[in-house]
């Protein structure tokens, strides 16, 4: 007897894989993501960063002081801005730095030299172990890092990060 | 048997046993899953364009605690000048001080330290008028040569001990390497 031929007129696809793998990288790129911190919402400067040689070392996420030399993109003056992750920490400092008026609600402070200092003292006390990282545009003079450097060894912060951005391999520096 | 399936045999047999019972017997079950997978692709697209795998990179920087005068022999020093127009200028000790380009900057580095034997000390001084930019990409050159030093040192039995400071650039400085 021969054989009857199946006409197929559709096909189903079984999709379960692909849901499953789907949902995977879901989970993955929804768990990894890191959302723009409050800091840096209330930024109305881009940082251009230097560009180095690939390194492993990452810029440390707990704990951490950044002081920003940017280059106001409406006012186009340089100037520095402070700003700690640490939230209960920032709050810590906001409330022994009085004088500087800063209000609460502010994550990132734009301030010059003096308050500066005030403020990495301030740090260094409420938390000693606080690292800081000095990200600067690349296009700023070197004073500004210069000046900052001589307070951040006043307040014996002696060790600090340069943030930059890797450079890519095929590009050698000039 | 607990008293629990007593209830429940109980209550399946009242269901099956009504006219319903037809109806309610479904075997194969069809979801349809198109609007599920269609948002599910959506957030996965956004997350995946959103996310930066990129974290910034540091470069560690350590400064001298004090600014004293430390006396050094003049013949281990090399200071490594920065003009206000981003060219590099060096010098051994009280030699005067020659144009470099970056290229050959690792080069001499390299060459000065194994010379030496470890005891050599990087000096950079930087004008203050010179992009923030072009310091880190000549720190970077040091960086980069400190490999090869070590491995060379590692090879005459030496364990490398880097000395690095940054100084600020006196009016000396600039006079010196102004004309050049």
């Amino acid at each position: 007897m021969p054989k009857l031929k199946k006409r197929r007129l559709g096909f189903v696809l079984d999709m379960t894989p692909l849901v499953d793998i789907t949902f995977l990288l879901l989970t993955f790129f929804m768990l990894t993501a890191k959302f723009k911190s409050e800091a840096e919402s209330q930024q109305r400067f881009t940082i251009v960063r230097p560009q180095a040689t690939a390194d492993t070392s990452r810029l440390p996420d707990k704990d951490l002081a950044i002081i920003k030399i940017g280059i106001d993109t409406i006012a186009g003056d340089t100037s520095y801005y402070y700003e700690m992750t640490n939230e209960a920490d920032w709050a810590r400092v906001v409330a022994a730095t009085e004088q500087l008026q800063i209000p609460p609600t502010v994550r990132q402070v734009k301030v010059g030299l003096s308050e500066l200092d005030e403020l990495i003292r301030r740090t260094r006390i409420v938390k000693p172990t606080t690292r800081f990282a000095i990200d600067a545009d690349q296009r700023v003079r070197y004073k500004w890092v210069e000046d900052l450097m001589e307070v951040l060894r006043q307040n014996r912060a002696t060790v600090f990060n340069f943030v930059t951005d890797r450079r890519p391999p095929e590009q050698p520096p000039m | 048997m607990g008293v629990a399936d007593f209830g429940g045999e109980a209550k399946r047999e009242r269901r099956g046993g009504t006219r319903q019972r037809k109806k309610m017997r479904r075997l194969r079950y069809r979801l349809d899953m198109t609007p599920l997978v269609d948002i599910a692709f959506l957030l996965l697209t956004f997350f995946m364009l959103t996310t930066t795998l990129i974290t910034p990179q540091v470069m560690e920087m350590t400064i001298p605690p004090e600014r004293t005068q430390v006396e050094v022999r003049e013949s281990e020093l090399l200071t490594l000048r920065i003009r206000h127009d981003g060219k590099v200028f060096y010098s051994l000790g009280q030699d005067a001080p020659q144009p470099i380009e970056l290229k050959d900057l690792r080069t001499l580095a390299v060459r000065e330290n194994v010379r030496l034997k470890n005891r050599l000390i990087t000096l950079l001084k930087a004008s203050p008028n010179v992009p923030y930019g072009r310091v880190i990409t000549v720190l970077d050159v040091l960086n980069q040569a400190e490999l090869e030093i070590t491995e060379r040192l590692a090879q005459e039995g030496l364990k490398r001990e880097r000395r690095f400071a940054i100084a600020p650039m006196t009016e000396q400085d600039e006079q010196e390497i102004a004309q050049l």
